[in-house]
């Protein structure tokens, strides 16, 4: 084992996260170091460094880097994108531009336009037309003028996006072909190749964004590579796609749009592992940090996957970990308007100013105001003494803004905004569970991010839910997911065909290119067979709807179970199924699956036994010492009734009274309601 | 009580009408319900006004709380409701807007005392009538428009009156659709029920009474600051419908006399046109949408929107006329003129607050529908509603393509529409020039054309504005108006924009372009950046 190490990195807007494994002893330990924007992998290669030296291990003995970034997200949210030029079927020029327009704030008098990345005088029409069932209507033509026009407009990336492409790419290869002998070294997006999925608009706007992405995220890859070798720093190294599973640099390359939804990711796929390591198959995960509130809900073991996100208000028409997202967190303002209404969010402090304890030019109060206030930091060890609060100037603020307009104490002040936020809180967990026709009281909430810990008896008490679970180092749980994720790569073909007998034939075809497809990507990443899997799902709808289900197919082609599970998942999901209606085909999926190994990872927690200590805190209408554990010196065994605080380096628990905590053998702090 | 208590029951109950929403989608089974998204939830406090919704229709908003006061005061009184009865009615002269919109409600007890109101409107896929939809373009009384549902209830202590569900089966085209779609109404009552029971539990039936009244309060005081901010006055504006589709060319106006006078307004619609032949009509419950809908734009963003916001704006309408049609005038196509007086409310406001009023958006839903006949009879059906373009603001241009006012609508797949029928949609782009100019721009209209490729098709549409074109503002130019053609065998021929059932065959081509907004300011004063950029786009 010449190269024991496994490195997982997640880099923030703040910190750059890792997590190492070093297979010698199995333990995963976590590291954090400042982000810098600038240079992202600046930020890594320091983070790894510090990492070598701190645990104890060479940087030749890395053999595997795990990377999430933002770096694609970040782009699209500045605007720092490639200029792109559009062909797109002659009389649809306009389609990235009308959207699908549906508005979505009712009231607004003065409405911005949706995003479109490429305007209007960068999209130029193609002869050429293709009907439905990929035939040709007419024949691609006028390629010398159009390469002519092209070449005038000086594109840094192309995105060529036809009608029907999906069902026959025939004309977008003849196009790539022209294009990349018209401009060499210029990168070309074809929308048969991104995303090849029946919707136009939503096809388009994936493509677009791949496009004008492709030279962002090759800078990036290029300065990454830059630094590998320094110092023996040599690792096989895999990047972070939106769907839960990681790919490889060139696969990146050519397809950075699967980067774009991979925040939630790392937490989705540390959700599920945690699941089974703690025997508990249903879980709700909330992540809770500074300005949003994230719930997916793990079943059976197993995060859902949706088939579409979008960023910035763009479609983007990739797979990726279904979640729900609410303008809720640490940072969000608490406020008294004209009518003496108090509300929390959804304006949002951010990380600058902050919240006014920060001390760094916040004056609105926000909900980790509310916390300071009520005594359940620790001023002098904030993000492992990183920070000093401020909290005079919490008080104050929380005073002036919102009890001196309501006539309450700081405190009680304090003590509303956090009822009014865990309601909020609540409310979005209910309806992530209840749009499935699931019962919060059938899961148990996991609970994470820097602010998840603060919130979660209160939350999970709305709900009528009895057990939490506070992962250890919940601010960098997102790297612990990617450490042990698989390489998974979709492959998608749309061809509208009745689920029947006599579509068999045409369904076998595709699941033929689907599989070989598969194996040609499994190739290209040199995974061993016996670490392969290829496994298969179907859209699928009754006739007339206008959106699919996602069902796994592992029988393919049987058809009798693939229906019989569809059947199922509608009235599960929508609460009625008709076994008379037609069934259709929209869009069939590939996932090829490389399996990255699996170090065993021991939790050794230390034998703590050091006593707790004691911090004034309100609760229960007063001002009382509660006793405040070290998660560290937490021994097996002790039981922490609340009230009690719960105290790591980067976050903060909190155990309402009625709540009693536990440390469960995988270091996981695991409360329960007292019955 | 205090603020904390009261914010918490608000979200709570903002949560429950969520709960209810989510019920409706999940258990729908029309494409209308479920993916054109044409439904709406509430809760409503003991006396039936409007605490929380969920919507994403203006036309629904704020009209269920007048559907339910009007049942309460002039057909079934409060006293009558038991816990586990429920009320519905589609009757447009009974509260109701139009037909095809069936409203439930449930009302809601604690310990015997009833704290609640839980309501559902949901658009229905067809209630009989004329025409397939129930959306007659020609229909001139109601009786032609479908079944007529009174305040009823169809659940009275708990047991459904299968006399009533029967007869609605008899008289619809769809039953399986609207029985299982308004079965998925009344699921949904029950989940709000429950939301608000579980709610009154924690706090007890005087609290939630007390805690609906302060939402009120709040949302009256928001509202009231926002007129405050208006100079009183008194404001008025005309826009016009170009017909009725039956009186085809006779204008129908749109007055509105707005009064504003400290925190209050009143709006005077007496110079409406009285109602129409044709089934443009509207009744209180969509005009009062209309108006509400206008000013609540006007509130500050974050107000909590309830009927609290309705108590300082008083409307009048005369009965008989275009915005309070007396029954048995025809009224499916009422989303027409509830577009035309918004466009009129915004031209009034527009007087008092000018740096805040759009121009005129297109100010009407395109709706188009294809029946396509194949060789061997077979049928495919697709309705569309199309957009224009919005109108300029005074601090920006109007939106391009985008779904305005009233309604808001999604367009359709065109990939998704050629799989599935023999149509080609031969164009979609933007129509340039159809804008206002303006010293800020309209928001351009589209062009969608389809062809037939199929031996028959029958072709209904109905649409607006073709000759009274949205308005420009402060000096602004109008839109271009609407234009809808038949291109067959090279010829152009002009088609009425309200239309039932024309003959098409193989080959021919319907083009629709659509009006886009007014513009807003002089011309004159559009900076040298903003004109350099409408040319290089094209815009112009």
């Amino acid at each position: 084992m010449d190269q024991p190490v496994r490195i997982a990195v997640d880099i923030g807007g703040t910190f750059t996260d890792l997590q190492i494994l070093d297979a010698r002893a199995g333990r995963v330990q976590a590291h954090k170091t400042p982000t810098t924007p600038a240079d992202p992998s600046e930020g890594l290669m320091t983070g790894v460094r510090e990492a070598a030296s701190h645990f104890g291990f060479a940087l030749s003995e890395v053999g595997m880097l795990l990377h999430g970034t933002t770096i694609a997200t970040n782009a699209v949210l500045e605007r720092k994108l490639a200029r792109g030029v559009l062909l797109t079927t002659a009389g649809f020029e306009d389609v990235l531009e009308i959207t699908r327009h549906v508005r979505r704030e009712l009231y607004r008098l003065d409405p911005d336009p949706f995003p479109c990345l490429i305007e209007r005088d960068r999209r130029l029409g193609v002869t050429e037309r293709l009907r439905a069932d990929g035939s040709v209507e007419i024949p691609l033509s006028g390629l010398d003028g159009l390469m002519e026009k092209l070449r005038a407009l000086e594109p840094e990336a192309v995105a060529i996006g036809l009608l029907h492409a999906y069902a026959n790419p025939a004309h977008e290869e003849a196009l790539a072909e022209a294009v990349r002998a018209a401009l060499p070294g210029v990168p070309v997006s074809l929308s048969s190749e991104v995303s090849p999925e029946i919707r136009e608009y939503e096809r388009l706007s994936t493509t677009v964004l791949n496009a004008v992405l492709m030279p962002v995220v090759q800078n990036y890859l290029n300065r990454l590579k830059a630094r590998l070798g320094e110092g023996g720093f040599t690792p096989r190294l895999f990047l972070v796609q939106s769907n839960g599973g990681m790919c490889s640099l060139d696969r990146a390359a050519a397809q950075p749009a699967r980067l774009l939804l991979s925040g939630p990711s790392g937490g989705a796929m540390a959700a599920e592992r945690l699941s089974r390591r703690l025997a508990r198959p249903n879980l709700v995960a909330v992540d809770m940090g500074g300005t949003s509130f994230d719930v997916s809900v793990v079943q059976d073991h197993r995060i859902g996957l949706v088939t579409q996100g979008e960023v910035d208000r763009l479609p983007v028409r990739l797979p990726m970990v279904e979640m729900r997202t609410i303008g809720a967190g640490g940072g969000s303002i608490a406020a008294v308007d004209a009518g003496g209404r108090l509300s929390v969010g959804p304006r949002s402090a951010g990380a600058r100013p902050g919240p006014v304890c920060y001390g760094r030019g916040g004056t609105e109060p926000t909900v980790s105001d509310a916390n300071a206030v009520l005594g359940r930091f620790d001023p002098d060890f904030f993000l492992g003494g990183a920070m000093k609060l401020e909290l005079g100037a919490a008080r104050e603020a929380m005073v002036a803004r919102v009890g001196d307009r309501l006539g309450l104490s700081t405190e009680a002040a304090a003590e509303g905004v956090m009822r009014v936020t865990n309601t909020q809180l609540a409310a979005a967990v209910r309806l992530s569970l209840f749009e499935k026709g699931l019962d919060p009281r059938d899961f148990a909430l996991l609970s994470f991010g820097g602010a998840g810990g603060l919130h979660a008896c209160e939350v999970a008490e709305e709900l009528g839910m009895t057990e939490i679970v506070l992962p250890r180092e919940p601010g960098t749980l997102s790297a612990y997911g990617i450490m042990f994720a698989d390489l998974v790569q979709d492959i998608a073909r749309s061809r509208l065909l009745p689920l029947e007998e006599a579509s068999l034939p045409a369904m076998e075809e595709t699941l033929g290119a689907l599989h070989a497809e598969a194996q040609a990507r499994l190739d290209a990443d040199a995974i061993p067979a016996g670490q392969r899997a290829v496994e298969i799902a179907a859209d699928l709808r009754y006739r007339g709807q206008a959106f699919e289900l996602l069902i796994p197919w592992p029988e393919a082609p049987a058809l009798t179970p693939l229906l019989a599970r569809f059947h199922a998942t509608h009235r599960a999901r929508f609460s009625y199924a008709d076994e008379s209606e037609r069934v259709e085909l929209v869009t069939l999926r590939a996932s090829a699956i490389g399996r990255l190994p699996k170090p065993e990872e021991s939790r050794d927690v230390p034998p703590g036994a050091s006593a707790p200590g004691t911090r004034r805190l309100w609760t229960g209408g007063a001002w009382c010492e509660v006793p405040v554990h070290l998660r560290e010196t937490l021994a097996q065994g002790v039981e922490v009734a609340g009230p009690a605080i719960i105290e790591e380096a980067f976050a903060t628990h909190w155990i309402a009274p009625g709540w009693t905590a536990t440390l469960d053998p995988e270091g996981a702090v695991i409360a329960r309601r007292t019955p | 009580m205090n603020a904390i208590e009261i914010e918490v029951i608000r979200n709570a109950l903002t949560a429950a009408a969520a709960e209810m929403d989510v019920t409706v989608w999940r258990t729908s089974r029309s494409t209308i319900v479920r993916e054109l998204l044409d439904y709406s939830t509430a809760v409503f406090d003991a006396e039936g006004w409007n605490l929380a919704q969920s919507a994403r229709i203006p036309s629904h908003l704020n009209s269920m709380s007048h559907a339910l006061r009007e049942i309460l005061a002039r057909f079934i009184p409060a006293g009558e409701w038991g816990p586990d009865d429920v009320v519905i009615t589609n009757d447009p002269y009974c509260g109701g807007q139009h037909l095809p919109d069936i409203l439930a409600f449930k009302a809601v007890f604690h310990e015997g005392t009833r704290i609640a109101f839980a309501g559902t409107l949901c658009h229905h896929i067809d209630v009989g009538g004329l025409a397939a939809g129930s959306y007659a373009a020609k229909a001139t009384e109601i009786f032609q428009e479908g079944l007529r549902i009174p305040p009823l209830k169809v659940i009275a202590g708990g047991v459904r009156n299968e006399g009533v569900w029967a007869m609605i089966r008899q008289n619809i085209r769809k039953p399986d659709l609207l029985l299982g779609d308004l079965s998925s109404q009344l699921a949904s009552l029950d989940v709000g029920a429950a939301a608000i029971r579980r709610l009154a539990a924690r706090f007890g039936a005087a609290a939630m009474i007390e805690a609906g009244r302060r939402i009120l309060d709040m949302s009256e005081a928001g509202m009231r600051a926002a007129i405050a901010a208006m100079p009183d006055g008194i404001y008025e504006f005309e826009d016009f419908l170009d017909d009725d589709g039956v009186e085809v060319g006779k204008p129908i106006r749109l007055h509105v006399s707005l009064t504003i006078e400290g925190d209050e307004a009143r709006v005077d619609l007496s110079g409406c046109s009285p109602q129409a032949l044709g089934p443009v009509n509207a009744t209180l419950a969509s005009s009062t949408a209309a108006v509400m809908f206008a000013l609540m734009c006007c509130a500050e963003p974050g107000l909590h929107m309830s009927a609290g916001c309705y108590r300082p704006i008083k409307v009048e309408a005369p009965e008989g006329s275009v915005v309070n049609a007396r029954a048995p005038a025809a009224v499916a196509h009422r989303i027409a003129a509830t577009h035309r007086l918004l466009n009129a409310m915004n031209g009034a406001l527009h007087q008092a607050v000018p740096d805040r009023i759009p121009a005129a958006y297109y100010g009407n839903s395109y709706v188009t529908t294809f029946q396509t006949v194949a060789a061997d009879g077979g049928r495919e059906v697709l309705v569309e509603i199309e957009i224009g373009g919005s109108g300029a603001h005074p601090a920006k241009d109007g939106v391009n393509a985008f779904s305005s006012g009233m309604h808001n609508n999604s367009n359709i797949p065109i990939e998704m529409i050629e799989a599935q029928m023999p149509l080609t949609v031969t164009r979609y782009e933007l129509r340039p020039g159809s804008g206002g100019a303006g010293e800020r721009r309209g928001g351009l209209g589209l062009v969608r054309e389809w062809r037939v490729d199929s031996p028959r098709c029958l072709f209904t549409a109905n649409m607006d504005r073709f000759v009274h074109a949205p308005y420009g503002l402060a000096g602004g130019q109008a839109a271009a108006p609407g234009t809808l053609e038949l291109v067959r065998d090279g010829d152009t021929i002009a088609v009425p924009p309200k239309t039932d059932n024309l003959e098409l065959r193989e080959g021919d081509v319907i083009r629709l372009a659509t009006s886009g907004g007014g513009g807003f300011g002089d011309p004159e004063r559009r900076d040298g950046d903003a004109r350099t950029r409408d040319e290089r786009l094209g815009y112009a």
